[in-house]
């Protein structure tokens, strides 16, 4: 049969919250850029070329 | 039931609830019950509990397919209806669900003539949707999904319909906040309504936003439930 | 960045603190969302910024070492060209023997001055002839009417070249180059319309993959298709649709996420498009801006504002751009509800019902 009068209790609580919930955080995270991947001549290595810095603004 | 992941018993119900009526969406021929495949019967406290959270989507998988519901997940919705109506002070948001769980009902299992009819039929205000700032009327709208089926008019779907192009928006700002359930519900409501801008995209953000966000088996269940009903709109 | 709407200094219409939607909007006269609320804030807001600037000018000034190869361009010739590219366009926007139509003109006489009057940038071009920016920071100023004649003496058989055409880089700033070449006079190296199309605004992508890179590539993509709002009519009536339908969607989340500086192009934008302004979107944006913005006048580029009362609580390179970028959207945005007004016979600032003109149309 039925639980507790507590857990009842707990249950409505969780109950009314799912049934309404507020809006979840927003979580903002824009792309990075990466330079381009440059084949070095002579090495033959592919390097990483470190990222050009971020533009700040347009 | 699979806690793992869930901040609480009733997150963890529901989560299993929520799967068991995914799976029956993807067979789309189950015979079983979906409540039963999720552990919960009529003296489950926290089953119920999450069946009302689920609301009429526990039935989704029959109402889109054309079948007749099991009879053991008719009882335990009918047992959900009466074992948490809506406080007098309840959101209104609690109101429409909980309406909707029970207009579900009558629509799909009518009761036997003579029979006592579930309890209140009347349709809950809608005014404050029709007001609301397209932020919050898709936030709402989106806590709201279940009412995203076909041929179950209310005053929330007309608000819907109505406000396709805010509903639009808000699935924009949705998947920019990384809100995947709203997005989810969001976009379930504009497959179901219709009217969305050409511009948005709506099957390839819904694909998106399944991919992203389907950890969540609720998220799953309102892609799916949008692409069975944009399927049944373009045929 | 991660925000919460908690910590939105606003409190953006319809959100409660918890970041709840509120189930009776509670807009008040002159809050966020309001009618007329744009144009209660916008007057204060563009002679605050141009203040601001006004007051910061020597630091727009161009150091003695500004052509050595060591020197950084993009915080001494950018900052500048910006100066005298927004400067500009405010001159143009506000009515003449305003306060604002003169200090703008001040800021632009003060950025020529600083590039001898064209001489400098010649040098700059002889420096680094194979290179697009000094000719586009040229530009700024001949749209202006400011020109010299041995910089385009020198830059005419080098824009005429394959190589200028087929200069690689993106399609948003292949436009700005069309622009600039507009401006000098001389005949585009290719048509804008089919660089357009390569934009990700002109392909009228997916509205939910906006970001800040494709944000700041579309908010450009309009100042060089419209001449830096010069000329609305040059936006094709699909992308006008588009960006009526979902500039309201973008603002939002620049809001919550603090980035000031995007929410001000993208006020820019809204303000560039041709026809009645987008009324409802100005009235719930500027409010919130004109909170970010400092005492002083200074807008930061992103993030929580300061609560530091004292006139430089920001560095100069991390509000410069915004701030000057807020002066331009306002001055555009001042010109376009006033000019909606005029076309609706309406005294300024009473404004009715949604204006939603060519609002793109819903799918069949």
């Amino acid at each position: 049969m039925f639980t507790t009068d507590t857990t009842a209790t707990d249950i409505e609580l969780d109950l009314d919250a799912a049934l309404n919930p507020g809006e979840v955080e927003g979580l903002y995270r824009d792309s990075r850029e990466c330079a381009y991947l440059a084949l070095l001549a002579g090495g033959g290595a592919l390097l990483l070329s470190p990222p050009t810095p971020r533009p700040k603004k347009g | 039931m699979d806690q793992k992941h869930a901040s609480s018993p009733l997150a963890g119900a529901v989560h299993d609830l929520a799967t068991e009526v995914v799976l029956a969406l993807r067979s789309g021929d189950h015979l079983a019950t979906v409540c039963g495949a999720a552990g919960i019967d009529e003296e489950n406290r926290t089953g119920i509990a999450a069946v009302r959270v689920i609301g009429a989507d526990l039935l989704l998988p029959s109402v889109l397919y054309g079948r007749h519901p099991h009879p053991g997940d008719v009882a335990v919705l009918d047992r959900a209806v009466r074992e948490f109506p809506p406080k007098p002070d309840a959101p209104a948001a609690t109101a429409w669900s909980h309406w909707h769980m029970i207009s579900t009902l009558q629509r799909m299992a009518p009761p036997a003539p003579g029979a006592a009819a579930p309890g209140t039929y009347a349709e809950p205000d809608a005014a404050w949707l029709e007001e609301a700032p397209w932020q919050a009327f898709t936030h709402q709208l989106s806590v709201l999904a279940p009412l995203a089926v076909p041929a179950a008019p209310s005053a929330v779907q007309r608000a819907a319909a109505n406000r396709a192009v805010d509903l639009s928006r808000g699935f924009v700002r949705a998947v920019r906040r990384r809100d995947w359930l709203q997005a989810a519900g969001a976009g379930r409501w504009l497959a179901a309504t219709g009217g969305e801008p050409a511009t948005l995209g709506l099957d390839r953000g819904l694909d998106f936003v399944e991919l992203m966000g389907g950890h969540d088996p609720r998220v799953t269940l309102h892609v799916r439930a949008a692409r069975l009903m944009a399927e049944a709109r373009a045929r | 960045m991660t925000t919460t709407a908690t910590e939105d200094p606003q409190g953006r219409p319809g959100q409660d603190p918890q970041g709840r939607p509120a189930r009776e909007p509670a807009f008040t006269p002159g809050a966020s969302g309001a009618s007329g609320a744009a144009l209660a804030v916008l007057p204060g807001v563009l002679a605050s910024a141009l203040a601001w600037t006004d007051a910061h000018r020597t630091r727009f000034a161009l150091p003695d070492d500004v052509l050595e190869p060591h020197t950084q361009v993009n915080a001494t010739l950018k900052p500048l060209g910006e100066l005298a590219q927004l400067g500009s366009t405010i001159r143009r926007t506000t009515a003449p023997g305003t306060p604002e139509h003169e200090v703008a003109g001040d800021l632009v006489a003060y950025a020529w001055e600083q590039v001898h009057e064209g001489a400098l940038l010649l040098e700059l071009l002889r420096a680094e002839p194979f290179a697009a920016y000094p000719y586009e920071i040229y530009a700024a100023f001949a749209g202006y009417g400011l020109r010299h004649e041995g910089f385009e003496a020198l830059a005419r058989p080098l824009t005429a070249t394959r190589a200028w055409a087929h200069t690689e880089q993106h399609a948003n700033r292949q436009l700005g180059l069309v622009n600039s070449e507009r401006r000098v006079g001389v005949v585009t190296h290719t048509d804008a319309g089919g660089v357009l199309s390569r934009t990700w605004l002109g392909g009228l992508s997916e509205p939910w993959m906006f970001e800040g890179s494709s944000g700041y590539a579309l908010t450009h993509t309009v100042f060089h298709l419209t001449d830096w709002g010069r000329m609305p009519d040059r936006v094709p009536k699909k992308i006008d649709g588009y960006l009526r339908t979902w500039l309201p969607a973008w603002a939002d989340g620049c809001l919550e996420s603090g980035q000031w500086d995007l929410t001000g192009e993208l006020l820019a934008v809204a303000a560039s498009l041709p026809g009645p302004a987008p009324v409802e979107l100005l009235d719930a944006v500027w409010p919130v801006l004109a909170d970010v913005q400092h005492p002083t006048g200074c807008v930061p580029e992103t993030g929580v504002p300061a609560e530091d009362p004292s006139p430089d609580p920001y560095p100069f390179i991390d509000c410069y751009h915004s701030t000057l970028v807020t002066a331009f959207a306002a001055a555009l945005s001042l010109r376009s509800l006033r000019q909606t007004d005029e076309r609706a016979g309406r005294p300024t600032g009473e404004q009715t019902g949604e204006t939603t003109p060519g609002r793109e149309r819903h799918t069949p």
